[in-house]
């Protein structure tokens, strides 16, 4: 994929957002860059917190910024938000269709304010029930949609004014998978129709499958930014995940230790650092190999023996290819579903484990 | 982009929908008040002719105080709405677009205004038969200035909405201001008949301006001080209020 040279439907430089004031200040947002080219599906993809969120409401002028810069379809988003508004589609997680009006008057409101006139509202309206499979419970209260038509109804709102760039918050979230793959289908023919689309995800499959180019976000900022396909290239170490047969508050001590049979214990002369790991919620030690490091294969034997020797039992083994995950955990030392994990629990012994592991994996 | 008139008749129109659709409170904002007339009055025609009691007939006292706990009742429902509105994501989408916050919020308000003024005319049509002596000119004076105080109080409890998020907290805050406020301007007994220093406490509540107001326009009495001040004070409090409710529309919110 080359690297789309704009126009820019989206450019954000240096922004920055804090909460709070004084020492009690959290950045959430710490001097975010991007550009997103017109027609393209873009995704902002990081754990819950890592600041998505943020930056889509500083975006559609909900949040005022700290500092930086955003230009939305040719309109800055500090010094003239009523133009970004009349060119921006939002679909917020909440979804905000009125759920005591009518499909139809929620469609025919949205279209007025936006400046279409009755007949044009009307024409819309008729247009996208039938885009959406909606015609059928249009005269209907929202609140008797199921979860599916009520998110294409909030998708439709986003679009009722064709919008040159639609921002979704979370789009898919509490979808089954029929209607999230019929969602894809219809943000995919908005990009064909020339639209724009900018959306957060927590969801690798989403962004890989989905998207043009995605921004890996945590913490604030960008961590890393380009195609799925380059993104997953520039890590093409391959991974392996191991599920071994121990209590799960050992697993990271054992993945520590796999980590540096991996890298050749002791470490030859210049070699790789060897594996970032990382425990993932269903048990498995993940070891995603750095460049340089032996290949899958040699890793595999390495860390069975090394099991054997510790008369650990593995329950199930694979070479996984390259994901978004094992970008993400390349560049935090965590998975993207650790990160995404509340703080406190049981799950802070394996936090505590990574993060001194990718303190490990840095020196 | 459509015109502020334009948008604030649309949003008018979706708050008057949602009133329509729900049929239970319009038959209360019917019968409360002719409850108060039907079991309130009986207990005052004891004291009137009393002490302190204002002259004229019983209902010439209490319908316009009724009138004005219609309008504060019309008024202050608005918050509630605004909440469920910001939990499910309404207020969100509706800020992103290019609409007018002051038209969002007078789409509210005007809503407010035909929820207080319909059953007003039913209570006042009710009260003339009971014998409340009914002088057109004042009426149409009274049903204005009330309207000024609905827009105030629908103003003030959609911002009040705005700020507080929760519908606990709204719930404190309106019954906690509202016995203050209604005892304190006479609606239900006149200040008249206590002593000085809660008539003193009177004249810190706008309300009680509204209220006085209110008795001479329904007497007839159109021309007086007290009426001047009750418009000058319901309008000064209607403008701050709009302006605090817009202003919550448009600040940014986490």
């Amino acid at each position: 994929m080359t690297v789309p040279t704009g126009p820019w439907a989206v450019q954000v430089t240096g922004l920055r957002k804090s909460f709070g004031a004084g020492n009690a200040a959290v950045a959430a947002v710490r001097g975010m860059d991007l550009a997103v080219a017109e027609g393209e599906i873009f995704g902002l993809l990081g754990p819950n917190g890592a600041g998505k969120s943020t930056t889509l409401r500083i975006l559609t002028t909900l949040l005022p910024a700290d500092g930086g810069e955003a230009v939305i379809a040719g309109a800055d988003v500090r010094r003239a938000p009523a133009r970004v508004r009349a060119r921006i589609g939002y679909v917020g997680q909440l979804g905000g269709a009125d759920a005591g009006a009518t499909g139809r008057e929620n469609l025919l409101l949205t279209g007025r304010l936006y400046g279409l006139g009755r007949a044009a509202a009307r024409a819309r309206c008729a247009e996208l029930l039938g885009v959406f499979d909606l015609s059928e419970q249009a005269g209907r209260p929202v609140r008797t949609y199921s979860g599916g038509q009520k998110r294409r109804l909030e998708i439709a709102l986003g679009i009722m004014h064709r919008p040159r760039v639609l921002f979704l918050d979370e789009p898919t979230t509490g979808l089954d998978p029929q209607n999230r793959a019929n969602l894809w289908e219809l943000l995919r023919q908005l990009r064909a129709a020339g639209s724009t689309v900018v959306l957060t995800t927590h969801y690798l499959d989403e962004a890989d499958h989905l998207c043009d180019r995605i921004a890996i976000i945590d913490h604030g900022a960008v961590i890393a930014l380009g195609s799925p396909a380059e993104l997953k290239q520039r890590y093409s170490g391959e991974a392996i995940a191991i599920t071994p047969d121990v209590p799960a508050p050992s697993l990271p001590a054992l993945a520590l230790d796999l980590a540096g049979a991996l890298a050749g214990d002791p470490p030859a002369a210049g070699a790789a650092p060897g594996a970032a790991w990382a425990v993932t919620g269903d048990g498995a030690i993940r070891l995603a190999l750095a460049d340089g490091s032996p290949g899958a294969t040699e890793a595999m034997a390495a860390a069975f023996a090394l099991l054997a020797r510790r008369g650990v039992a593995v329950l199930a083994a694979g070479i996984a290819r390259p994901s978004l995950d094992d970008v993400f955990l390349h560049e935090t030392g965590r998975t993207l579903r650790d990160a995404g994990s509340p703080p406190g629990g049981a799950r802070t012994d394996g936090a505590a484990g990574v993060s001194a592991a990718a303190a490990g994996v840095a020196a | 982009m459509t015109t502020f008139t334009v948008q604030t008749g649309l949003f008018f129109q979706r708050k008057m929908l949602e009133s329509l659709r729900q049929p239970a409170w319009i038959v209360m904002g019917l019968t409360t008040p002719l409850l108060y007339l039907a079991l309130f009055t009986p207990l005052l025609n004891s004291l009137a002719g009393g002490p302190g009691f204002p002259p004229g007939h019983v209902l010439d006292v209490f319908v316009p105080g009724v009138l004005v706990l219609i309008a504060f009742g019309a008024g202050m429902g608005a918050g509630w709405t605004v909440i469920w509105e910001l939990d499910s994501g309404v207020i969100e989408r509706l800020r992103v677009s290019p609409a007018s916050r002051l038209a969002l919020l007078l789409g509210t308000v005007v809503r407010d205004i035909v929820m207080f003024a319909v059953p007003a005319v039913v209570v006042l049509g009710v009260a003339a038969v009971a014998g409340f002596h009914a002088h057109l000119a004042g009426l149409v004076l009274l049903l204005v200035l009330l309207s000024l105080l609905t827009a105030a109080c629908s103003a003030a409890s959609s911002a009040l909405g705005l700020s507080l998020r929760q519908i606990g907290s709204l719930a404190a805050v309106v019954t906690g201001v509202q016995l203050p406020l209604t005892l304190l301007s006479g609606i239900l007994l006149p200040l008249s008949l206590g002593p000085p220093w809660l008539r003193v406490l009177g004249h810190l509540n706008p309300m009680y301006y509204a209220v006085a107001a209110a008795r001479d326009l329904a007497a007839g009495t159109v021309g007086t001080a007290v009426v001047g001040a009750g418009f000058a004070v319901t309008a000064a409090a209607a403008a701050l209020a709009i302006w605090w409710g817009t202003r919550a529309y448009s600040r940014a919110m986490a």
